[in-house]
């Protein structure tokens, strides 16, 4: 288990900076579905296997690939060439960032966090299932989430067509130049 | 007299170690530094797709952190991982409208660097 948590630890952050730092954006893309399939890693080891498979078919499927047609769309071949990527606030930010992830380790390190034991995760699936659906004891409150969350998901849905969509009439605004 | 042990007791000892569960505090330092990262790339980079890109980091850090509370501590009940599905689904519709935002803004103004889309600076 120290063997499996120090590699996805290390997979995790390196692919971190790896997002941060790498001048392609497509490297950046792939750089965050190796951190995302380390935290699936986690998952596992947490005893929370039906998230980890949530955290693949989502994070490392769905959200990798809708970035990459992100960037498909978005990146002119003569913005392509080397330019500054880091705006002028890089070793503020830097400062900044690490003060605060400091900060966090520190506290989080350091508070009490009573007995704590491995192992009480839903790891059975069905248990899982329940506690989703709001079934099992403490956690009634979840049925309304769900359904909220449902209902997020279709308005977010319409929304990325009605503000991506091209208005009807506007005709072809990117000039080719192929 | 009991029986002769397997291995040694030094590589038993080892072997001991390493199949340990490593404690809660590992799991939430990796997600605070995780989302120190996250926090870094989004405050540094001028490529809004980036900037994305590591929100969602920041978003992977805090969802670490909620399904090692949810293991570890005994009163979570596991519930964790409920709310740690909720975050992802919201996050994923956050990733859809962002970037439906990012193209429509790259039609419009021609750049996704943020530094240049400032017609709401006051």
């Amino acid at each position: 288990m120290t063997v499996a948590f120090a590699f996805l630890a290390g997979m995790t952050l390196v692919s971190a900076f790896g997002v941060v730092l790498s001048r392609n954006v497509v490297h950046s893309a792939l750089f965050m579905s190796g951190s995302f399939l380390a935290v699936a890693g986690f998952f596992v080891m947490l005893n929370a296997p039906a998230l980890a498979a949530f955290q693949v078919l989502i994070y490392v499927g769905a959200v990798t690939v809708v970035i990459l047609f992100g960037i498909m769309f978005t990146q002119r071949p003569q913005a392509r060439r080397y330019r500054t990527i880091v705006n002028r606030q890089g070793w503020w930010g830097f400062f900044v960032a690490a003060g605060v992830g400091t900060f966090l380790a520190y506290v989080l390190a350091n508070e009490d966090w009573g007995s704590t034991a491995a192992g009480n995760g839903p790891r059975d699936v069905g248990a899982f299932g329940h506690d989703l659906l709001g079934v099992s004891a403490g956690s009634e409150i979840f049925v309304l989430l769900f359904e909220v969350a449902s209902v997020l998901l279709l308005v977010a849905i319409v929304a990325a067509i009605v503000v991506s969509r091209r208005k009807t009439g506007e005709g072809i605004d990117r000039e080719v130049r192929e | 007299m009991p029986p002769m042990p397997l291995v040694p007791p030094l590589v038993q000892q080892l072997i001991d170690l390493l199949v340990a569960a490593p404690p809660l505090e590992g799991y939430l330092v990796v997600g605070a530094i995780l989302f120190a990262i996250g926090a870094w790339g989004a405050l540094v980079r001028r490529n809004a797709v980036v900037v994305f890109m590591c929100v969602e980091l920041m978003i992977n850090g805090v969802n670490l952190t909620l399904v090692a509370f949810a293991d570890y501590l005994p009163n979570a009940g596991g519930l964790g991982a409920s709310y740690a599905v909720l975050v992802i689904a919201i996050a994923a519709a956050e990733i859809a409208v962002g970037l439906a935002i990012v193209l429509a803004v790259f039609r419009t103004r021609r750049t996704v660097n943020v530094d240049e889309v400032t017609s709401m600076r006051g």
